[in-house]
């Protein structure tokens, strides 16, 4: 999803023949997947005008296409129907399992990574839309031993239970600090407000939110809490 | 020889922080769905879309040749009827999630849908006669159960005042958020391994085995992490069984984890229960008498959606009591946290109020009339039971609650504060079990001349921190640090266990391992002593170190269990219920819980929306094992509770007999920004041993939150959960909110 929240991959893409030798109108026919289609359900007037039928169309799939990603700093190198999701290539295809699929449509935030620095739903990507950028998930935020502050603030305060929403809300609160190394209690529970836990721990995240935000400066930059 | 626990306690109590908090909050902790296998293949189920069919026909040929398809296992024939919109029809397994989905759309099948009925007050007036046939009858209602207590008649016929009023609570989701389901892999030999998500790790692989005839030993389920079951994920399930035939079909594991909207749709709800209350009271608030008639859906099943013999809840008033269970076309009812104790409680606490209001009297004060007394019975034989205490624990517990609410202050008369938002206050009693159950589990402790230390259990850590308790409660015993305790836990061939279910996991567990911990040292003892020229009798453990009494000597504890030599010190504890009732083991674990729990409210009459401020949340617990996990159950019910006061409801569609909202969009679930401030008081009570703390929280905060409306507006919103509508609909009915 790209801020506005659509989908809109095809219209970044070059008008030209594709390998598979499928035009864009072809790719949209073809495509046996409910879930490609809804999500171009929203574009085809753009892709009208843009896109004259007769025109060779530069399209990918449906079959396999070669992905690269950069997760975590690491590239990482797979094949995926250009429908699959950034959220499922990281966990079906590249075994990066950090980020959870819960509601798989843009709701609950468990899916939470953060694309060039930016938290985003993984559901709602499309992996083919994340290469180029650096994906960084729950998994970054321990190096060796050494705990990021804000999951050891999860882990001191006790902000988790059953831990499955968890990653998804590190994700999201370590972005904000990043964004907004002052931010107050307040700003950070905005940040967080698009993540939903079941087990209930929003109490405890409460107090680790008090805490980092007093432990501030310093959590643009990652440290080891004492 | 007897069990007990240490007079002098170092860990046990304390705050002690989860051992496996780093790895689950870094995404390295592996649950069930994110377990990987080489060539594994991923399998979706196809699922009945009507609420009520019969299958015509089925063809999976264009199905098995879709690209990647590898086995089909079916469940359901040609012939059969479906009695919900969810039913499994049958499963099937590709190399790719996508193609199985893919594959899955393409098997050809004709229905021939029949009436449904998906509202269990529809049957009420006409019943239908839509669900499978019981004793050859398929009726939706089934008879009634009644029971009255002796003084019911002359009970109501001697109140001075009577109050009645309907309320009511939904169907609800549990909305795990890790799915149900699990990985399965069977090896060369014919053995089955299975990665699930479950509250019950050996009745898993028991269930399996018996499935596929197979000796037990050769099924292990592994279960390390588990997001979430809050009691609907005991045993395989149907998506297990088909996974795992699945798995020896196309001869390569199984990944099989419900999408979504089955969670929501197949995965458990909680039922409804709906009723007509009626209280009498003296003038000074003595109730009387109490009647109840209610009615519930177990959805296609036969269970009660209220604990009949607990109504009127708490409170042991003289009684008339009706329950009718209405079967919908809809999923079975599965165990949710504290099964059907919500429901009872909102069936008794709302009137309680009503009443209250009707006397003009404070709320607090009619419940501090009617609690229960102590037994005097229980009080001779089982000083430390709940009924031996209970009207000494709910009166301290109410106590305390109102000192952190500051209720004195704050409580007014319902509806009675000027403008717009109006700021109320109520409150809720409940009460829980949380005993060891019948079945034996078991826990190993094994010291190593290195000086290592390791427990293992088949028993799983739901995200309640079981796993810390294990190494907590080792630790202490052996004089060490809980981290440094390695763990081996949630995997079916490590011993004896039971599901993770009625809050018995710690009262059942902890003892174990109190046990195993307690004779494995002595069996270290034993083996060392001669070698340290100590009798075995005169060594003790300080922290770190083991001490010789006799001479004065210690020695590091890696010292010490150097000289093991090659050996190992090693010993399993169990327990059971029978252990826990001998007469030399009491107060090692017990049973029976009150909790007292306090809602402030502001509601805004223009728009109807509730938001809850504070609660305030007093749970007595026994002996606290880990103060801050415990803290953390309490403070997790409260918000689970609060959920189901102002934004959980299943919501089914009349007509075509499928639920609207099997989502998280509709399906509403608070966020960190609806959350109120909670201020949680363990009622500490070490005297009374270990009982269990998961469910109890939950109970009433939807009772207390309902009251704190009722409080703010002087008018009752029946049914919960508490939206903007029909906070309206009830200003409404009684002709506005100034
Ligand atoms: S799984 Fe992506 S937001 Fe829920
Ligand atoms: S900790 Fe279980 S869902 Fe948040």
């Amino acid at each position: 999803m790209n801020d506005t929240g659509e989908h809109n991959h095809l219209d970044q893409q070059d008008v030209g023949p594709t390998e598979a030798g499928l035009s864009r109108r072809d790719f949209l026919r073809t495509s046996g997947a409910a879930a490609t289609v809804a999500a171009l359900a929203e574009v085809p007037a753009a892709l009208a005008e843009e896109a004259p039928a007769q025109s060779p169309a530069k399209a990918i799939g449906p079959e396999p296409v070669q992905l690269t990603l950069d997760v975590n700093g690491a590239a990482m190198t797979t094949y995926v129907e250009p429908r699959v999701t950034l959220l499922d290539a990281l966990r079906n295809y590249l075994d990066v399992t950090g980020c959870k699929r819960v509601c798989d449509r843009g709701t609950c935030g468990a899916c939470t990574v953060m694309v060039d620095g930016k938290p985003i739903y993984s559901c709602t990507l499309l992996a083919l839309e994340a290469e180029g950028k650096k994906i960084k998930t729950a998994e970054s935020l321990i190096d060796g031993g050494k705990l990021d502050a804000v999951p050891a603030a999860f882990v001191k305060h006790d902000a988790q239970q059953c831990g499955f929403c968890t990653p998804g809300f590190v994700v999201a609160m370590r972005a904000a600090f990043d964004q907004n190394p002052n931010a107050t209690p307040a700003e950070i529970e905005e940040a967080l407000s698009g993540n939903i836990c079941r087990c209930g721990t929003y109490q405890q995240m409460r107090d680790a939110i008090v805490a980092l935000c007093k432990n501030q400066p310093g959590l643009g930059t990652r440290k080891k809490e004492g | 020889m007897a069990t007990s626990w240490p007079k002098k306690r170092r860990l046990i109590g304390a705050k002690v922080q989860r051992l496996d908090g780093p790895a689950k909050a870094t995404g390295k902790a592996k649950y069930s769905y994110d377990i990987n296998r080489k060539g594994m293949l991923h399998a979706v189920l196809l699922r009945c879309p009507y609420a009520h069919a019969k299958i015509k026909s089925l063809d999976t040929a264009a199905a098995e040749k879709m690209s990647g398809v590898k086995a089909i296992h079916p469940i359901k024939k040609v012939g059969e009827e479906l009695f919900w919109a969810g039913e499994e029809i049958l499963g099937l397994a590709a190399d790719t999630e996508e193609h199985a989905l893919d594959a899955v759309r393409a098997v050809k099948i004709e229905y021939e849908v029949l009436p449904h009925l998906v509202k269990e007050e529809d049957a009420l007036k006409n019943d239908p006669q839509t669900v499978s046939p019981v004793g050859g009858k398929r009726n939706n209602v089934l008879a009634a159960k009644e029971a009255a207590s002796q003084g019911f008649e002359k009970g109501m016929a001697d109140a001075a005042v009577t109050v009645e009023g309907s309320y009511g609570v939904p169907t609800i989701c549990h909305q795990c958020l890790e799915s149900h389901g699990l990985v399965a892999e069977w090896n060369a030999n014919g053995e089955l391994t299975v990665w699930a998500s479950t509250q019950a790790v050996t009745a898993t692989a028991a269930i399996l085995a018996g499935h596929f005839r197979i000796p037990a030993n050769k099924v292990k389920c592994i279960t390390h992490y588990m997001g979430g079951g809050f009691g609907s994920k005991f045993g395989p399930d149907i998506q297990g069984i088909v996974a795992a035939e699945l798995a020896r079909k196309a001869n390569a594991p199984v990944k099989l984890m419900l999408d979504r909207a089955s969670e929501i749709t197949a995965g458990g709800c909680r039922p409804s229960a709906y009723g007509k209350v009626k209280i009498g009271a003296t003038k000074d608030g003595k109730v009387t008498a109490y009647e109840v008639d209610c009615y519930g859906t177990p959805g296609v099943g036969l269970s009660d959606t209220v604990t009949f013999n607990a109504l009127p809840y708490v409170y042991p008033f003289e009684h008339k009591r009706k329950h009718v269970r209405i079967r919908t076309n809809t999923q079975l009812q599965r165990a949710m946290r504290a099964p059907n104790h919500p429901q009872n409680c909102a069936l008794t606490e709302f009137i309680l109020d009503d009443l209250a209001a009707k006397l003009e009297m404070d709320p607090m004060q009619l419940r501090l009339k009617n609690l229960p007394q102590n037994d005097p019975n229980a009080m001779q034989n089982a000083p430390h039971s709940l009924p031996a205490l209970r009207h000494t624990i709910y009166t301290r517990e109410i106590e305390i609650a109102a000192a952190l609410s500051k209720w004195k202050e704050k409580w007014h008369p319902p509806g009675k504060t000027p403008g717009i938002i109006k700021h109320g206050i109520g409150m809720a009693l409940h009460t829980w079990t949380g005993q060891a159950v019948p079945q034996r589990n078991e826990c190993t402790v094994i010291i190593s001349a290195d000086g290592s230390v390791t427990a293992r259990t088949s028993s799983q850590d739901l995200g309640t921190g079981q796993r810390t308790v294990t190494a907590l409660v080792t630790a202490e015993i052996l004089g060490l640090e809980p981290e440094q305790i390695t763990l081996q836990f949630g995997e079916s061939p490590n011993g004896a266990s039971s599901g993770s279910g009625g809050s018995t996991t710690v009262p059942s567990q902890a003892p174990a391992t109190l046990r195993a911990a307690t004779a494995a040292r002595d069996d270290l003892f034993a083996k060392i002593a001669p070698k340290l020229s100590a009798k075995a009798e005169d060594l003790v453990i300080e922290r770190g170190k083991v001490v010789d009494r006799a001479s004065g000597k210690s020695w590091d504890w890696k010292k010490a269990c150097a000289a093991l030599g090659e050996e190992k010190a090693q010993a399993t504890g169990f327990w059971t219920a029978a252990e826990s009732n001998k007469p030399e083991n009491k107060d090692v674990s017990s049973s029976g819980v009150g909790g007292v729990q306090i809602a402030e409210v502001l509601v805004d009459t223009e728009t109807g929306v509730v938001r809850c401020t504070q609660i305030v949340a007093v749970q007595d617990c026994g002996m606290v094992v880990n103060r801050l996990t415990c803290e953390s159950q309490v403070a997790g019910g409260v918000i689970m509770g609060l959920n189901y006061a102002l934004f959980e409801e299943r919501i089914m569609d009349r007509v075509t007999g499928r639920q609207v909202n099997p989502d998280m969009e509709f399906y509403k679930l608070g966020g960190i920004e609806d959350m109120p401030k909670i201020l949680v008081y363990l009622h500490d009570m070490p005297e009374r041993g270990v009982i269990g703390v998961g469910e109890p929280p939950v109970i009433s905060t939807h009772a207390a939150i309902g009251n704190a409306i009722f409080n703010a507006l002087g008018v009752r919103v029946p049914h919960t959960p508490f939206t903007p509508e029909r906070v309206l609909a009830a200003l409404a009915a009684k002709g506005g909110g100034q």
